[in-house]
């Protein structure tokens, strides 16, 4: 096979322009790169460093940060109320891991961290908060910002569109409450064996905690200035090695507007015209 | 076939009769494969490499640990002592800890996978190629013997009325299809792919084991619900291991698209082993970002 096959295509066709400029990139990996253009790390798209470049913002490095605090022994068995160790520890690993990432993005210049992965884990005797994402700034810019360095999840994509609407990203709010579902006495249990009823200690619960772990998440989003918290991520429910707890953890990114006021996007109507996949159901027929 | 000097190795010959067959094979999707057309770069075939390693972490073999364990044998790389707060209390007692680099364990790696990826770029300048697309790689037990299997797969191109590649070794990337388009309208040509690992033991002090097991240590000097400094330390270093030797491949080119996954393994009492792995594409900038309109929403009626 060779440039002029078959696979070649239609050179003067569409195209063209994209086959030169693929020539002209092999070609220039027969040259050592010129001093100070790289040295760049990220785990961001194409697509997410496309958009950041589109509002003027370039990555910078890969950060991380990453905590994990203890939970004593016997805490999740038997008691009432919130489990106050494992609430704090989940708010405390989350503070240090932000901390630590934001320590790295502003040793690596960056104005703040976009794209952040949070992986968390409640263990029987621990807690664990790991985040990992890539440090941006202004495209050029050097030394710190006059405004605070933010740590966000949200992707290139939505941290390009939230800068467009005039709003930025302040940090990271969480909150975590797990609490005791009571057990019930025995009369209670005797009363509900083989019936389908409402267990109400875990209801009520599932409440406390999620009362608890929502506010504290607007709290801290409050403390870090800002007007509101989007892509809010919640997960609820007991764990494997605790029955008789649940919890709730809820974590977003704290934003506020900067902009004198909101600008709407103005998002343009498309209609795809690709054909629908028609699924035929043979069992239909039957009427 | 124009046949480069270094891809003169240990290819089988059955290699060579296959990308002289006239047939090419690919990995790629049909789309990814529709996009490389597009692009200009014509499919040579799909390459593969591999390399079976022997694999023992805990054997106490001073051949497989560089040394009997790290205390007695040297340690290479970073290293952090961990000092106990209760003084002499008992033989059992966890006195000092230590964090300490697996040298041997990402040698093995090290060794593994360049093993594996120096296959399948020799695989693909053997039949002529320019570059490979859509890399793949895994590393996975072939059994339970302590066997590791590294594999390394893309698909080899040439760039259509492209000049040979620089010492005739093939350029790499994870990216296929569009995503690759992309980077190349956006400045940047693929160099090759990017892996590091790094392995950090951490063998706990009685202050972090306390801690691990949730326990409260009868001597003091730990605080129930205290962060699991030695631990996160371990965590940190290991994180940050593997960046620096992904950047030391770098020279004065950028990582794009990088992976990094971190894995855990309790091993009792506080002690654990780290492992980390950071993936992704070596870039370089061969033109000035376009400008780039302002990303323009839309809703899709569906």
């Amino acid at each position: 096979m060779s440039g002029t096959g078959p696979l070649a295509g239609d050179r003067e066709g569409d195209g063209g322009d994209i086959r030169a400029e693929m020539r002209a990139a092999a070609e220039a990996l027969g040259h050592e790169p010129a001093r100070g253009t790289g040295r760049m790390t990220s785990d961001l798209s194409i697509d997410e460093e496309l958009v950041l470049h589109s509002i003027g913002w370039e990555p910078v490095e890969l950060v991380s940060g990453v905590s994990m605090h203890s939970i004593p022994v016997g805490v999740w068995n038997w008691g009432q109320g919130e489990i106050g160790y494992a609430s704090a520890a989940y708010a405390r690993s989350f503070a240090n891991a932000t901390e630590r990432i934001h320590e790295q993005c502003t040793k690596a210049g960056g104005r703040g961290v976009v794209g952040v992965h949070v992986e968390w884990a409640v263990e029987r005797h621990h807690i664990e908060v790991a985040l990992t994402g890539t440090a941006v700034r202004p495209v050029g810019a050097t030394g710190l910002g006059t405004d605070p360095v933010f740590v966000s999840d949200l992707s290139g994509r939505d941290f390009a569109l939230l800068h467009n609407a005039g709003w930025a990203p302040l940090g990271l709010a969480a909150g975590a409450s797990f609490v005791y579902a009571p057990r019930r006495s025995m009369g209670a249990t005797m009363k509900q064996s083989g019936q389908n009823v409402e267990l109400t200690n875990f209801t009520e619960a599932m409440y406390a905690a999620r009362e608890s772990a929502m506010e504290r998440m607007q709290t801290a989003a409050l403390d870090l200035g800002g007007t509101g918290v989007v892509e809010v991520k919640v997960t609820e429910g007991p764990m494997d090695f605790a029955h008789h707890a649940v919890g709730f953890t809820a974590y977003g990114t704290v934003v506020r507007l900067v902009a004198e006021e909101h600008r709407h996007p103005g998002a343009r109507m498309v209609l795809p015209m690709d054909d629908p996949v028609v699924r035929f159901d043979a069992a239909a027929l039957r009427g | 076939m124009v046949v480069p000097d270094e891809a003169t190795g240990d290819l089988p010959e059955a290699a060579a009769r296959r990308f002289a067959s006239g047939a090419f094979t690919s990995g790629l999707t049909v789309p990814d494969f529709a996009a490389c057309l597009q692009l200009g770069l014509e499919p040579v075939g799909f390459t593969q490499g591999y390399s079976v390693m022997r694999w023992q972490w805990y054997g106490m073999s001073p051949m497989g640990m560089g040394g009997f364990g790290a205390q007695w044998g040297g340690i290479r790389g970073y290293s952090d002592t961990w000092s106990c707060p209760h003084g002499m209390v008992s033989a059992e007692h966890r006195s000092w800890g230590q964090n300490y680099e697996q040298a041997w364990v990402e040698d093995a790696w090290t060794t593994g996978f360049t093993t594996a990826y120096g296959r399948m770029v020799e695989e693909a300048a053997s039949g002529g190629a320019h570059g490979v697309v859509g890399v793949v790689d895994t590393c996975q037990p072939l059994s339970d013997m302590g066997v590791l299997e590294f594999r390394v797969q893309g698909t080899a191109v040439r760039v259509t009325d492209g000049t040979p590649p620089a010492a005739g070794r093939p350029w790499t990337t994870y990216l296929a299809g569009q995503r690759l388009t992309k980077l190349i309208e956006a400045g940047y040509a693929p160099v090759s792919i990017a892996a590091a690992t790094s392995s950090v033991r951490v063998w706990a002090n009685c202050v972090t084991q306390y801690l691990t097991e949730g326990s409260n240590s009868m001597y003091g000097g730990t605080t129930p619900g205290a962060e699991i400094t030695q631990t996160v330390t371990a965590q940190m270093a290991a994180r940050q291991i593997a960046t620096q030797r992904v950047r030391s491949q770098l020279g004065h080119d950028s990582l794009h698209g990088a992976a990094l996954t971190t894995t855990q393994r309790e091993l009792g009492e506080g002690d654990a082993e780290i492992e980390c792995i950071l993936r992704g594409n070596r870039v370089r900038r061969f033109k000035d970002f376009d400008p780039m309109p302002g990303p323009r929403p839309t809703v899709r009626l569906l």
